[in-house]
């Protein structure tokens, strides 16, 4: 497994709801006692797919993926290289405010 | 609630070359001619995004202008692809209260102006900025629904298939469809892959049209028994399951408290199905089925017309094409038309008493569940 920096989540004091970073209020009950944490960067394969009719600007195939994290927190990550077997735990890194599964170094 | 639905039109749907404001004109009228055009005072009007699409604003009063309902109150509603259930769903307390005696509720859209590829990137505006800064579109994360919802339950590909063979033989039924020819199971897996599990027959069409209906304060065999809408977190993955669109199940919990009934007394439903997979997740979040039992129904027939409980007997979204303004309506006005017996060829084996129509707007971040069903009265 990669190494891999932990990710930066928001806690809800308020409900306890954990989510990635995200503007404005608790998505969950409109709380403003938000705080900062970490998690470890892993988390399972929900779901995946190809697009082979992209949005304009990105390649064709372009792949995504549903993933989950510790603490229920799911991820919308790219996936630059073949599509992970669903279930499988794979690392993920934020780049440029984006979200990316790591792919196994080659060797 | 004693409002009902005393008429209804629906213009055809597919490549039109007249302008949004005339599509929005042409069903109107029809609804106004069912009514033997007796004066309406309320005209509300839905597109998703007329400005951008079709180049027009101010859409109401334009309307009202061109259908002589001179100085009538009115405005335009908008909830994404759930647009034209959003209208109806603003008109229905208005006349009920008492404030208008008689509305005219119309939806449309007018989309084949515009390349494709600059459709979908409007359509993909209903999504989260972070969503879209992921390359994500609305197939894409539509695909990503099916993907989980195919793991989870066990469920093989083919039932996504039965939704579209399903859609498009009653599509073949309705004169102002899309598509109205049948398809096999194997042209629909050998159609191009758009965003896998998803190909291009699993997914609806951009089109244009409209549909409009009269809202009275009276009884009749397409009362409004009741109405639910709920939003839902714009980003996928903040839902607590990905597998059901919240929004839908709170909607219908809603529309059956406001009818006092259950999902038991429900006949048949027009359900939102602009990708195979959500017909499954819709059947599920009313309550027809529990959850995973979806895929089961649409592959052994109980969703046909003759079935246990008839689905899209229109030809749904996926048969009937989606002009995204206009089908939270037209789903509205085909549930009305089975209910008064007005839909011809497309009428489903037993005449139901009660209907349900189900909207979706965005990827399932605003939904409507509107109840439609025989209030008494006989006033056809
Ligand atoms: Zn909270």
């Amino acid at each position: 497994m990669s190494e891999v920096p932990p990710l930066a989540i928001v806690r809800c004091d308020h409900c306890q709801a954990r989510f990635l970073p995200h503007p404005g209020l608790c998505p969950r009950c409109g709380s403003d006692e938000l705080v900062r944490t970490e998690i470890p960067a892993h988390a399972t394969v929900l779901a995946a797919t190809e697009l082979l009719a992209p949005a304009a600007g990105w390649p064709s195939p372009h792949r995504l993926a549903i993933l989950e994290a510790t603490e229920s927190v799911r991820i919308l990550a790219i996936v630059r290289g073949p599509l992970p077997t669903l279930g499988s735990v794979v690392a993920v890194r934020r780049t440029n405010d984006l979200y990316e599964v790591v792919l196994p170094s080659p060797g | 609630m004693r409002v009902a639905v005393t008429a209804a039109g629906v213009g055809r749907f597919g490549k039109r070359s007249e302008t949004l404001i005339d599509l929005l004109c042409e069903a109107g009228r029809e609804a106004l001619d069912g009514i033997g055009r007796k004066p309406v005072d309320l005209l509300v009007v839905a597109h998703m995004a007329g400005g951008t699409f079709a180049g027009v604003e101010n859409t109401a009063a334009k309307v009202a202008d061109q259908l002589g309902l001179d100085t009538s109150a009115g405005f335009r509603v908008e909830a994404a692809s759930a647009s034209g259930a959003a209208a109806f769903h603003a008109a229905v307390p208005l006349v009920a209260a008492g404030g208008y005696d008689r509305a005219l509720v119309i939806a449309g859209e007018k989309m084949t102006d515009l390349p494709s590829a600059e459709v979908a990137r409007v359509l993909a505006r209903s999504l989260a900025p972070m969503e879209i800064a992921h390359g994500a579109t609305m197939p894409g994360l539509a695909a990503l629904v099916a993907s989980r919802y195919l793991t989870r339950y066990g469920v093989g590909e083919d039932a996504l298939d039965a939704v579209t063979v399903a859609a498009r033989a009653a599509a073949a039924r309705n004169p102002n469809a899309q598509f109205p020819t049948a398809v096999t199971s194997a042209q629909v897996r050998e159609s191009r892959p758009i965003a896998l599990p998803l190909r291009l027959l699993h997914c609806s069409a951009v089109s244009d049209g409209a549909a409009a209906l009269v809202l009275e304060r009276t009884a009749g065999p397409a009362g409004v028994l009741g109405l639910g809408q709920a939003t839902d977190h714009i980003e996928l993955v903040e839902r607590p399951d990905l597998t059901s669109f919240r929004a839908t199940q709170v909607a219908a919990k809603r529309a059956y408290e406001a009818a006092r009934q259950t999902r038991k007394e429900v006949d048949f439903a027009e359900l939102h199905d602009a990708f195979a997979p959500f017909a499954l997740l819709d059947l599920e979040d009313i309550g027809i089925t529990g959850p995973g039992e979806g895929a089961a129904w649409f592959l052994n027939g109980s969703t046909a017309s003759d079935g246990r409980f008839p689905v899209n007997p229109s030809g749904g979204i996926l048969g009937r094409g989606h002009p995204v303004g206009a089908s939270g309506l037209v789903q509205i006005a085909e549930v009305a038309r089975q209910l008064r017996g007005e839909s011809g060829p497309m009428a489903i084996a037993r005449r139901p008493k009660r209907g349900l129509a189900q909207s979706i707007g965005g990827l399932g971040s605003h939904n409507f569940v509107t109840l439609l069903g025989d209030t008494g009265g006989g006033g056809r």
